[in-house]
């Protein structure tokens, strides 16, 4: 169930723009990766969800449970990613947003249940018929991570996810991620430039301009 | 500070303008209908002219028919707009078809109707390019493909000639969505990119595209110049048989046109209605497929299809330009000749020094027409961004309810009585009129092409610009117009199209003191030789389109060493 | 003696009277200089654009009026402009001047009050029109004409064919129905209503009528029914061999000419017996096109020109029509090289030059001659023309 990265490098016209990176990540462990602005994080992180930008080639394997992934469109890699802005969807209330990511085929009954569920671990309960512009920033970032962890995927990726946060909420949103990450046991990869955002315990790469 | 956004005054005369001439043409028709017309002698109220339009012979075929086709192609072509950016945004023929969208738009739709006609005929090009070597015919085949009393061939050239307009109207409003980042959502939610679109970008993006879907729809239910040439002749569709009322040598006929446009009138009312009633029970029904976690896309198969279909789409609207060039030219050109047997010169020189005067007023009009237009938009615009920024009311707001005013009504329906008041006003026969009536129908399409580009200008930089100038009109003028030339000029060139495409209001309006070149293109349309019409048809078609082009070159012109201007 | 002075003062008389009217007319044209006349006439024929054209430059260079041709597609959209105007009082500078009308609208305009006049008698060339043998300048439709409206043109309902596909052309309505039950799909007439369709369906009534008396009187509603029924009766036997097997009827005449260019059909009809050789010359027809009629005659009426009641150009409006009635301009429309618009002239009066003119008017190669063409029928009155136009529309627009 573990996420590896061997000899990942992305190329743009012919160059690279970091070393090769080479990563185990562990069910319920959190990599970070570091680096200044404009080092390639963000790309790092399309090329594992996959969706590079065709300006970019890859050169390398990225691997979950053992699959590569090379040919395996997005949709189907069954990987998450949360982002920094919520995206929720303006025009569904909270429990629709949050029955979207089900996968498996359930009663109106079951998804209900689910939805309950998941939204009593994140405080929030009884917000299923909330218009999601009525939510406060810390509400939607909760939100917006239950639903990414509904569709039950097999790893989780974070680009930069607490940067538009306020600092007092920051605290209180990372450790909600973080502890459901763990308790859903999956690897994921946290993209940040804010070295508070790195949880305790977790490896940190610093993504580096190979030279010449 | 007062408690009013400043730039009130333009959505407040635009609002004004189009609810007094839109009622005044109304109640222009409403009397006539209830058979009161002094001037021919009908002076008592019945409703009579309403007994003898429902017991007109033929009447119910004809209603079915215009229900039919208008519906149909509504369905038809917005059901492939919303299919086609499904499957194709963002690949190489979403980007060809933003590229090719303004030459395809500045074509009039009779200069296309007479095209498109001329293709499908049995006499026409695509039999003529097989016979008789594939199908053995000397003489064309008696078959019913034109005109067909079903209304098919109108249905089909109502699709292909809306589409681009509905595509147009979807890349402006598309700006307003967050594209790239829902379906980078939806994806790792493992949705594939047109189970996105369907389930999610499309119900957001369909409020935005609610008013042009109703003027398609309008549109489609009382069309008359191609109705003409490609729609059932016996019986005819209402709007046609409207006309040849309105136009009967007995003229108490026109009580029967008047009962005939207001009964038109009322069918677009009521299918407006009902598309708006099933919008919001297609929402209710549909929000249990979104939520429902079914990641199978039962529509992929279509994809081939809906590609081919919109770019038929483009091909059809090609070919029917190339035939009319080739019509240009000819000489004599018989069945079953692939080309014309002999080819010719005179029709253009002849066309092109009779329609220079007409071309002139045309360019005049549709000049003037487009900037004042722009100026009112613009100032609808503003006003609606300081209304946003001191959170004060929002006149701008009111006005889109009446924006599409002038293209649900049809034109039928009002015209006429705009023509009296005009006429008792002694305003008729005037340049100025003119130009205003025009502008009734500019100003809708103008705002719709501009208002979501305009209205999503980042508004930091005005402010940042504001800090530095202190002076609102400077900044407006040499900062944002600036920044938004291409929107601007884009939006003044179908303005411009517009205005060169009026037909009913020249005519009425102009009470004959003013050839443009559209009443040239109809009157000589209503003859028999195809090639004047062709040409006539052709300089048409070219007017809208040099300002297409000068619209996409002047900004490359002026900002060619900018490339933050190029995108 | 006595008869002497008689005579004398007979001459004397019309002398005095000539010369009123001379002044009279020298004083319209004294009025006349500088006038621009708005001359609203069809315009989906360049031919016919291009000859207005030329009537223009002369009565420019002649007259000092201006003369300008705006260009309409239905003159009764002209008709409905005046009818607003007169609605709205407006009595004076109306928008139309002069204005190219028949029959159905004259009826309308002539009862509605919205044309001046008497004022055809006033025109000089006026005296040379050809009243005697051309009844049907005295009643236009049978509506009289009153000097209401000033001639232009002849017309008469010709037949035209394509002479490589129909070897040997109908010589009536039953041979017609003939031809087309033998080549179905290849003749039709314009949808109803409509001037060309119906005027189509009087000349078959004509031809079957048991008593074509019946046609120059107003319509008798309880005898309708007995006196058409050999026409629904020919139309029905027709219809299934109709180009589109009658499910689609063309918009108009102009059309018709494309049809008949395209082959699509074999046979067609026109007003113009000229208009034929006019198209051969100028590519629109192949030169394998001829005329014909039906050997009992066929309907023939004439078309003018009017001056609407508020127009405040009526003197440049006369003068230009005037024009259209000298034998120079009547010349010119009759050569089917130019138009091809039969005169209303009688070229029995013309002397000199003038009657040269007219010798020298070229005959079409597809035009009959006079001899052929022979005197049109009247027109039915024009009550029938309702009555007919509903019951068709009962019967086959279903």
């Amino acid at each position: 169930m573990s996420l590896e990265l061997k000899n990942l490098s992305i190329l743009k016209q012919g160059s690279t723009i970091f070393d090769p990176v080479n990563l185990v990540i562990k069910p319920g462990e959190i990599t970070t990766i570091m680096g200044p602005s404009g080092c390639g994080k963000s790309t790092l992180l399309s090329a594992v969800s996959g969706n590079l930008d065709k300006i970019f080639s890859l050169k390398g394997s990225i691997r979950l449970s053992g699959q590569d992934m090379a040919d395996l469109p997005m949709e189907k890699r069954n990987i998450g990613i949360l982002f920094q802005d919520d995206l929720l969807f303006p025009h569904m209330d909270i429990g629709s947003n949050l029955a979207f990511a089900i996968k498996e085929k359930t009663s109106r009954a079951q998804r209900k249940t689910i939805i309950d569920n998941a939204l009593k671990t994140a405080g929030l309960k009884g917000f299923e018929k909330r218009d999601p512009s009525s939510l406060s920033g810390g509400q939607k970032a909760r939100i917006s991570l239950l639903r990414s962890l509904l569709a039950k995927p097999s790893a989780l990726l974070l680009d930069e996810p607490f940067s538009k946060l306020d600092q007092t909420l920051k605290a209180k949103i990372r450790r909600f991620v973080f502890s459901q990450i763990k308790k859903m046991n999956i690897p994921a990869l946290l993209v940040t430039h804010d070295p508070m955002d790195c949880p305790e315990g977790g490896m940190i790469l610093n993504l580096n301009k190979e030279k010449g | 500070m007062s408690g009013q956004a400043k730039g009130r005054i333009f959505p407040v005369v635009v609002i004004s303008f189009f609810c007094v001439t839109i009622l005044a043409g109304l109640f222009g028709t409403l009397l006539p209908s209830l058979n009161y017309l002094p001037v021919i002698g009908y002076t008592r109220i019945s409703l009579s002219a309403w007994f003898d339009f429902f017991s007109y012979p033929g009447i119910q075929a004809s209603f079915l028919v215009t229900v039919f086709s208008g519906i149909t192609a509504s369905v038809g072509v917005v059901s492939l707009a919303f299919l086609f950016i499904t499957f194709s945004y963002g690949t190489a023929l979403w980007k060809f078809f933003e590229k090719i969208l303004s030459p395809v738009l500045s074509i009039p739709h009779a200069a296309f109707a007479v095209g498109f006609g001329f293709l499908i005929a049995p006499s026409g090009w695509f039999i003529r390019m097989v016979s008789p070597a594939l199908t053995g015919f000397t003489i064309p085949p008696d078959w019913i493909i034109l005109n067909d009393p079903a209304g098919v061939s109108l249905t089909i050239a109502l699709v292909i000639k809306e589409f681009p307009f509905l595509i147009m109207v979807t890349m402006g409003a598309l700006g307003q969505l967050d594209i790239k980042k829902t379906l980078l959502v939806g994806r790792a939610l493992g949705y594939s990119k047109e189970q996105i679109w369907l389930k999610i970008l499309i119900p957001r993006l369909y409020p935005h595209l609610r008013l042009s879907i109703f003027a398609v729809i309008a549109y489609s239910l009382s069309v008359v110049d191609m109705a003409i040439i490609l729609g059932p002749s016996s019986p005819s569709s209402l709007s046609v048989l409207i006309l040849k009322w309105f136009n009967d040598p007995d003229v108490s006929f026109k009580l029967l046109a008047a009962a005939g446009s207001l009964f038109l009138f009322v069918i677009v009312l009521l299918s407006i209605l009902c598309v708006y009633f099933m919008e919001r029970a297609v929402g209710v029904f549909l929000r249990p497929w979104i939520t429902n976690g079914n990641r199978r896309c039962f529509l992929s198969p279509l994809k081939p299809i809906i590609f081919f279909m919109g770019c038929g789409t483009l091909f059809f609207t090609a070919v029917s330009s190339v035939i009319l060039v080739i019509w240009s030219l000819t000489w004599q050109w018989r069945f079953p000749d692939f080309l014309p047997t002999t080819w010719t010169l005179t029709f253009w020189a002849k066309g092109l020094m009779s329609s220079f005067d007409p071309v002139m007023t045309t360019l005049f009009t549709g000049v003037a027409s487009a900037f004042i237009g722009l100026l009112l938009a613009i100032g609808c615009l503003e006003h609606e961004v300081a209304a946003g920024k001191t959170k004060t009311r929002n006149y701008t707001g009111y006005l889109h309810y009446f924006l599409y005013l002038p293209l649900l009504v049809p034109q039928i329906t009002f015209m006429a009585g705009i023509q009296f008041f005009l006429v008792i006003m002694k305003l008729d026969g005037y340049w100025i009129s003119l130009m205003v009536s025009h502008l009734l129908f500019v100003l809708p399409y103008m705002f719709i092409a501009l208002s979501a580009t305009y209205l999503a200008f980042y508004e930091r930089v005005t402010d940042q610009a504001m800090l530095l100038k202190r002076s609102y009109i400077i900044v407006l003028f040499r900062v944002k117009l600036p920044m938004l030339i291409k929107p601007i000029l884009f939006s003044f060139a179908i303005g411009f199209s517009v205005s060169v495409a009026q037909y009913i209001p020249t005519m009425l309006v102009g009470a004959g003191r003013f050839s443009t070149i559209t009443t040239e293109v109809v009157s000589i349309a209503s003859g028999s030789d195809r090639r004047a019409i062709a040409v006539y048809a052709l300089i048409q078609q070219f007017l809208p389109m040099v300002m297409y082009a000068f619209a996409i070159i002047l900004p490359k012109i002026l900002y060619y060493n900018r490339k933050g201007m190029q995108v | 003696m006595k008869r002497f002075l008689l005579i004398f003062s007979g001459v004397l008389v019309l002398a005095i009277f000539s010369q009123a009217v001379a002044k009279d007319w020298s004083e319209i044209e004294m009025q006349a200089k500088g006038q621009t006349v708005y001359f609203n006439a069809w315009g989906g024929s360049q031919t016919i654009n291009e000859y207005i054209q030329w009537a223009a430059r002369q009565v420019q260079k002649k007259y000092n009026v201006r003369v300008i041709h705006v260009k309409v597609s239905d003159i009764s959209d002209v008709v409905s402009r005046i009818l607003v105007e007169k609605a709205a009082d407006k009595k004076t500078n109306g928008s139309v001047d002069l204005m190219w009308i028949n029959g159905e609208n004259f009826k309308a305009m002539k009862e509605n009050k919205l044309l001046y006049g008497p004022f055809s008698q006033k025109l000089p060339y006026y005296q040379l029109v050809d009243l005697e043998n051309k009844k049907t300048l005295l009643y236009d439709f049978t509506t009289p004409v009153d000097n209401m409206e000033s001639p232009w043109g002849m017309a008469q309902l010709v037949f035209s064919y394509d002479s490589k596909q129909v070897k040997k052309h109908p010589k009536n309505m039953l041979d017609l129905l003939a031809f087309a039950r033998k080549n179905p799909g290849r003749f039709t007439y314009p949808s109803i209503p409509g001037f060309h369709g119906t005027t189509f369906i009087k000349q078959v009534l004509y031809e079957l009528i048991h008593d074509p008396e019946v046609l120059n009187q107003t319509v008798v509603p309880c005898d309708f029914e007995k006196n058409t029924q050999p026409l629904w009766d020919f139309l029905d036997a027709l219809h299934p061999f109709l180009w589109r097997k009658a499910k689609v009827f063309p918009t108009s005449a102009s059309q018709m000419v494309s049809l008949l260019n395209d082959n699509e059909i074999f046979i067609s009809f026109s007003f113009n017996p000229n208009s034929v050789s006019n198209a051969i010359k100028n590519g629109e027809l192949p030169d394998t096109i001829r005329t014909y009629i039906h050997t009992k005659g066929t309907i023939g009426n004439a078309h003018f020109v009017g001056i609407p009641f508020n127009s405040s150009a009526r003197q440049g409006a006369m003068v230009f029509a005037n024009f259209l009635l000298s034998p120079e301009a009547q010349a010119r429309k009759a050569d089917p090289t130019i138009w091809g618009d039969p005169t209303v002239l009688d070229t029995q009066k013309l002397v000199g030059r003038d009657k040269v003119l007219f010798d020298a008017v070229p005959k079409g190669i597809a035009t009959l001659t006079p001899k052929e063409l022979g005197q049109g029928l009247p027109e039915p009155h024009v009550s029938w023309v309702q009555a007919l136009e509903k019951k068709w529309l009962e019967i086959y627009s279903k």
